[in-house]
């Protein structure tokens, strides 16, 4: 198993979102906009890449009756991690995303990518499978919030793309629209896929 | 059961880890928050206090104003700007319970006169697109100069002088409400505002 195969998988043929549909609640929840997507995938990328580290390495010390609640603290506990240098350092984005920074704790990819993998792999192809799978989750959330940002307020990044003529579909930004533009991204994926 | 200490240590382990790591990271960035969390109180002082040459967020007032719906006191706390000693504006924060998803915390400046400098909204949970537009300039400068006896603190559809904003009536009406609570509570503490002002 090489390293990069164990990158590779996240990004497209293991998807978290398109192809095993994981983590959805943030997925749907913060992809207002671009940024939003951007800084959440991030978060959540980080927490994955360390949480798969530790556990990877601390494989053969945890036990395996209380594995889940050991792998649950040392996610927590990078979340945390994350949740107070954001506040520090990324105050406004800190704002944006709100309540969805503590929530990545159960964001059942990361106990997914734990479980089924980290624990019964060395620590590299652990991280290489970690920031795969975050680089995968991070460009759906990007990909997802550029789309209902660019429909829904007519602007990509914060900056105006349409003009101030541009009637902005509200819906998209609502949560309906993240349903909606989650269909059809994945309808496009099965169509291109099928080829 | 011969297993058990093992699972006990390791939990523990883990655990005592997790807590030193947590611990530090928190002494780390604590200082970096609290300013964060006053530069935001400032900015948000800034924009809607007159001009003023002292620090607001020293110079400070807490009054009990009133009592939530358990019986507790809830106190507010006045952030009165300056310039040349004078008290050019106070402002201070009012909590909007009837938004259309949550609180919206709002913070008015209010002059000597008793007229609305500014408001800021500070935070909220309103829809965006729709609720979400009393945090627009065009919204939040509707309420400057006004003052308690000069405008029918109602919105339009309720007979009122302040537009609604279409689709979001309710959150309309909560953060007029909060700006009309906000006049009145400078009306009743005024006179400990000013008082304790000219004494330090």
């Amino acid at each position: 198993m090489s390293l990069a195969h164990d990158f590779n998988r996240g990004i497209w043929k293991e998807n978290a979102v398109f192809k095993l549909l994981l983590g959805l609640c943030p997925v749907l929840a913060v992809t207002t906009s671009a940024e939003n997507g951007l800084g959440m995938g991030l978060a959540t990328t980080f927490v994955l890449v360390c949480s798969n580290a530790v556990v990877a390495m601390m494989r053969h010390l945890i036990p395996d009756k209380v594995r889940i609640p050991c792998f649950i603290l040392i996610i927590a506990s990078f979340v945390t991690v994350v949740q107070l240098t954001m506040e520090a350092y990324a105050y406004d984005l800190f704002q944006a995303l709100g309540i969805f920074i503590p929530l990545i704790v159960c964001n059942c990819l990361i106990l997914g990518r734990a479980e089924a993998f980290a624990s019964k792999h060395p620590v590299t192809n652990a991280v290489a499978d970690g920031l795969g799978m975050g680089a995968g989750f991070t460009l759906v959330l990007f990909i997802l919030g550029s789309i209902r940002e660019l429909v829904g307020a007519g602007e990509f990044l914060g900056f105006s793309i349409f003009g101030a003529d541009y009637q902005p579909v509200i819906l998209m930004i609502l949560p309906p629209g993240a349903f909606i533009t989650l269909g059809l991204l994945l309808a496009l994926m099965n169509k291109v896929e099928k080829r | 059961m011969k297993e058990f200490p093992r699972l006990l240590l390791a939990l523990t382990l883990i655990a005592a880890i997790s807590g030193a790591i947590l611990a530090l990271v928190e002494q780390a960035t604590r200082e970096p928050i609290k300013e964060q969390r006053r530069q935001q109180m400032l900015r948000a002082l800034s924009a809607v206090l007159p001009q003023f040459d002292n620090s607001p967020d020293a110079d400070t007032l807490t009054i009990t104003t009133g009592t939530d719906r358990h019986g507790n006191p809830v106190d507010t706390t006045f952030y009165r700007g300056r310039k040349d000693n004078q008290i050019t504006g106070t402002a201070f924060q009012v909590v909007a319970p009837d938004g259309y998803s949550g609180n919206i915390a709002v913070m008015v400046g209010i002059r000597p006169d008793h007229s609305v400098h500014a408001i800021e909204i500070l935070t909220h949970a309103e829809t965006p697109g729709l609720g979400d537009k009393i945090s627009e300039p065009w919204y939040k400068e509707l309420f400057s100069d006004k003052t308690l006896g000069g405008s029918d603190w109602r919105v339009k559809k309720d007979g009122g002088d302040f537009d609604q904003l279409t689709g979001a009536t309710i959150s309309a009406r909560a953060v007029v409400g909060a700006v009309r609570t906000g006049l009145e509570l400078y009306r009743e503490h005024e006179d400990k505002i000013i008082a304790q002002g000219d004494g330090q």
